[in-house]
């Protein structure tokens, strides 16, 4: 994809239509400005699958604007996408994300963690739900490196990878 | 065997009387909420059909644009679904689109045996 510096920093309405509609735009966008078809579906797929947790997973109960922050950005040849949405201290679901992370660092690939993770999901019971398997997938088929913190109440979420 | 349309995805089902395979052809985008809500069913009665008539099923991915992960739990739950019937399923992809490479060549894992098999086209 060449060396490129871009931003994107938007403020989304916590609603499932949304999660196609930027999933859609980050893949439009970029393929009108790189060549790279493969790499911008990448980025795009990305960018679904952390929307789509923050909309799951966000505490949107008590927020007078429930949104969340997707910001999409570029230096040099590494690409970022960053999520961030509002989490309940009393919800497992974000140290779950944590976790996650953690048990994939067990693994020597994001292959590896990838297929023990859909070995996971098909000894679960009917509806594994809360699988977290878009998180492996994005550091298996984005060929990203995941990171998350928990600050002040707010679940930050970023995938890096180099293009 | 009917098809199925769920928001932006479509499934066509290719079979008649005289066909040797039953076969579902994926368009569009599956990136529903709980994609499994309306494919769970939907894949019991193909299951059902393709189980009545000793028939193997093939889906066919090539011009699925994307699916999202939880789509992927649904494919993973009729793999299961479809070994315990030891009916053989066979899932179609295009190799050419790395996205469809990298998903389907990770599925190979649950290729232990004849009931499944993964085609690349």
């Amino acid at each position: 994809m060449g060396n490129f510096n871009f931003s994107i920093d938007l403020p989304v309405r916590s609603e499932w239509a949304n999660v196609d509609l930027l999933r859609t735009s980050v893949q439009n966008c970029f393929t009108a400005i790189f060549s790279d078809i493969e790499g911008c579906h990448s980025l795009a797929m990305v960018t679904g699958e952390l929307i789509e947790n923050a909309i799951k997973y966000g505490d949107w109960s008590g927020a007078d604007e429930q949104r969340f922050r997707l910001r999409v950005w570029g230096e040099g040849r590494s690409a970022h996408v960053s999520v961030e949405n509002p989490v309940l201290r009393t919800d497992d679901s974000a140290q779950e994300v944590m976790k996650t992370l953690g048990w994939m660092r067990g693994f020597s690939t994001p292959l590896d963690a990838y297929r023990a993770k859909l070995l996971e999901v098909a000894a679960a019971d009917r509806d594994p739900g809360n699988s977290k398997l878009g998180l492996v997938r994005i550091a298996y088929e984005g060929n990203c490196t995941l990171s998350a913190e928990i600050t002040r109440g707010v679940l930050r979420v970023q995938a890096e990878m180099t293009v | 065997m009917q098809g199925l349309v769920v928001g932006d995805l479509r499934i066509e089902a290719l079979e008649d009387e005289s066909s040797a395979v039953m076969q579902l052809l994926w368009k569009g985008k599956s990136n529903n909420r709980h994609p499994g809500e309306a494919l769970a069913p939907y894949f019991r009665e193909v299951l059902a059909a393709a189980g009545t008539r000793k028939l193997p099923v093939e889906l066919h991915f090539e011009k699925l644009e994307h699916f999202n992960s939880s789509t992927i739990t649904s494919i993973i739950q009729l793999i299961q679904d479809s070994r315990a019937r030891q009916i053989k399923l066979v899932l179609v992809y295009d190799q050419a689109l790395k996205w469809q490479k990298l998903s389907f060549d990770a599925l190979r894992v649950f290729a232990k045996d004849d009931l499944l098999e993964l085609r690349a086209a």
